[in-house]
């Protein structure tokens, strides 16, 4: 509208018209809602970079003032939070491939490879997916603590490898649980989307003499890039983020093996309050590896569809 | 290279209902050594279910299928050394023309990298295409994408070339020229070569034999001009040839075959040939079909032009008897310079020596056309 008026065409009957009861609601309402999800945010970062007085005396949105103003609580946040960070990424990172990787096959051998009883199969999965977690707490943990204690069995092999400690040893039990949890829900994504490939190619493979298993790594594999892009950002995400599991599986915040998501709720809660400064700090702190790969996946996403078109 | 046996093969598939539908009946072929042969037919007919049994991508459910002496039946699509063109070429997208095209080499064979690189670009030379060696499928046009996916079977020196419509998405001016150059290529390679194909011009031009099917039978094999001139029955003659041939379907009253708004009198020759059917169907090809010319000794007919397509080297035109139904309609062609025009007044005949008869009820042919010297179509046919 502004741009409009400065050049010398300006119809103030047609601006006039256009401002109708409709559009005002419109662009309230847009409004409205870009502040209900932004203030929030912004409060939590304003929060994050002020001193616990300057919390306290101005209001939660507005920026820190002189004084008021510390880097403080994310430098204490980061402390705190960097041996759990190194857990969190030793564990989701494997955790996602593999489940990622799983999925695309089970996919590729549900769809694209002709068997009986693939139905029932898929059947499997499907019902797989629907495992409410709440149901297999307790017999995962009766599983991996007394009938398999791998993490006990693989602690030495464990603390020899450099930059690893025994106890990290914890974390491959809760590795294995998320990619057997993650693969049904990854299959059925690749499974639309390999239902959505010509079958001819498959066929052509068969013809050019390649096998099941090399049609799947040099053809089909490589065509699914895009597709591993957009499992993998939700399947991260996903382990990353999840509390349930690890907190089973590797069983409170003072666990050396504790993950973010175990240690995140700890930070900043003392006998003596709440520290907003640090928690904020130490949330957003968290925040940032999924933020990353949204924003690294997202272009190589971008880029997959590219190529295919 | 090698001879492609089909003995009485059969597919049947199970809906899920449970019943059987039968795609392909009883299919006995002898593909020899070197062969161009065409299976063609109306969609649905079972051409691609048989093509891609050959092929190893459907079981066969009945029957035997034969390389020389080896059986196919319970050997896989990878071992079959069969190669393929398919309708859609199927070319890997993330694979460049060189990858395309050497990938079944590495798979199959066990030949060196530099071999399989050499022998990628003799093929893709021999092609005219390899200028486009390093270039993605998606960046190529139609014809050019059709080009290497011929390339990806060519490379591998297969016994067997399968081909699945692979002109079929390119437009009519390519598609002719493509025409020639596989055949070209074909008799140049020498490989036993089976293309599907539901385009009749395709089937006539490019065969040594053409075998046509409908509905899951196989109704004849032969030469082209065998089909053309001799056709087994009723759907072969109707199916093969453009304009296709006209049908009347009629009686037999003494010696007079009784059809729709004419009367057409049998010599005695051919009566005999009927035997003891009375419902008879007549065909004419269009070109035999004389318009305007009272020749004598000739059964003449009054017709009105009903539409004239002019092509320039010939006209078609369609007909209707004067004494017939209004919607029975026939074809004649012409040759260019003949000047009739829609709601002419003109006399057609049918010469008796071009004239197929058929059995009404099982389509049987029960006489086809004289040629001038069969002996002369026999020894075309038996080349």
């Amino acid at each position: 509208m502004s741009q409009s008026s400065s050049t010398g065409n300006f119809d103030v009957a047609s601006l006039v018209e256009d401002v109708n009861l409709r559009r005002v609601a419109q662009y309230a309402l847009v409004v409205f809602f870009l502040g209900f999800f932004l203030v929030p945010l912004e409060t939590g970062i304003m929060t994050a970079i002020k001193t616990n007085e300057s919390v306290a005396r101005s209001l939660p949105f507005a920026p820190p003032v002189g004084e008021g103003f510390t880097l403080g609580n994310i430098q204490f946040a980061l402390e705190q939070l960097s041996g759990s960070f190194f857990n969190s990424l030793i564990m989701s990172i494997p955790a996602t491939i593999g489940s990622v990787l799983f999925g695309s096959m089970a996919a590729y051998g549900l769809t694209m490879v002709n068997w009986r009883a693939q139905m029932g199969m898929l059947m499997l999965f499907v019902v797989g997916v629907f495992v409410p977690y709440q149901a297999v707490l307790v017999p995962l943990a009766r599983f991996w603590n007394n009938i398999f204690p791998l993490a006990r069995m693989i602690e030495p092999m464990v603390a020899s490898i450099p930059f690893f400690q025994g106890y990290h040893a914890e974390l491959v039990p809760l590795v294995i649980t998320h990619i057997a949890y993650g693969i049904p829900i990854c299959t059925i994504l690749f499974r639309s989307y390999y239902q959505s490939l010509p079958n001819s190619l498959v066929e052509a493979g068969k013809i050019d003499g390649a096998s099941i298993t090399k049609i799947y790594r040099r053809i089909i594999l490589p065509i699914s890039k895009p597709m591993f892009g957009v499992v993998f950002i939700y399947q991260f995400t996903q382990i990353y983020n999840e509390f349930l599991f690890a907190f089973t599986l590797v069983t409170g915040s003072d666990a050396p093996a504790a993950p973010v998501t175990l240690v995140l709720p700890a930070i900043g809660a003392s006998t003596s309050g709440i520290n907003f400064g640090i928690r904020m700090s130490a949330a957003f702190l968290a925040a940032v590896p999924t933020l990353i790969l949204y924003v690294a996946f997202a272009e190589q996403f971008a880029k997959g569809l590219r190529t295919e078109a | 290279m090698a001879r492609l046996t089909l003995d009485d093969v059969t597919k049947v598939y199970t809906d899920e209902g449970g019943g059987d539908i039968v795609a392909v009946e009883e299919i006995s072929l002898d593909i020899d050594d070197g062969e161009f042969l065409v299976l063609v037919g109306p969609s649905g007919c079972g051409k691609s279910t048989t093509l891609r049994m050959m092929a190893g991508l459907e079981t066969v459910t009945e029957g035997e299928l034969r390389l020389e002496d080896r059986v196919l039946n319970g050997v896989s699509a990878q071992d079959r050394d069969i190669a393929m063109v398919f309708q859609s070429y199927a070319l890997y997208p993330h694979k460049s023309v060189r990858g395309n095209m050497s990938f079944g080499l590495e798979e199959s064979t066990g030949l060196p990298d530099d071999e399989i690189r050499q022998r990628v670009e003799e093929t893709t030379d021999m092609l005219g295409i390899s200028d486009l060696l390093d270039r993605k499928p998606g960046q190529l046009s139609g014809g050019q994408q059709q080009r290497v996916a011929l390339g990806r079977a060519i490379v591998r020196d297969p016994e067997v070339f399968l081909m699945d419509e692979p002109l079929s998405n390119l437009d009519a001016k390519l598609r002719a020229e493509m025409r020639t150059e596989l055949q070209r290529l074909q008799g140049e390679l020498g490989v036993t070569t089976v293309y599907v194909t539901h385009d009749q011009t395709e089937a006539m031009t490019m065969g040594d034999r053409v075998a046509v099917l409908d509905d899951g039978e196989l109704q004849q094999v032969g030469t082209p001009l065998d089909c053309y001139h001799r056709p087994n029955n009723l759907f072969v003659a109707g199916f093969i040839g453009e304009p296709s041939m006209n049908l009347f379907d009629g009686s037999l009253s003494g010696d007079t075959f009784r059809g729709d708004g004419f009367d057409y009198p049998l010599s005695g020759a051919t009566r005999d040939q009927l035997g003891g059917a009375s419902g008879l169907t007549l065909g004419i090809r269009p070109e035999d079909v004389t318009v305007g010319e009272r020749r004598s000794g000739q059964r003449t007919f009054d017709a009105e032009v009903v539409v004239v397509e002019p092509q320039g080297n010939e006209n078609a035109v369609h007909l209707r008897f004067v004494d017939g139904d209004e919607g029975t309609q026939f074809t004649a062609t012409t040759t260019g310079q003949s000047r009739v025009e829609a709601g002419d007044r003109t006399t057609v005949s049918f010469p008796e020596d071009a004239i197929h008869l058929f059995d009404g009820e099982t389509g049987d042919a029960l006489k086809n056309r004289e040629l001038p010297s069969n002996r002369a179509i026999d020894a075309f046919v038996s080349n």
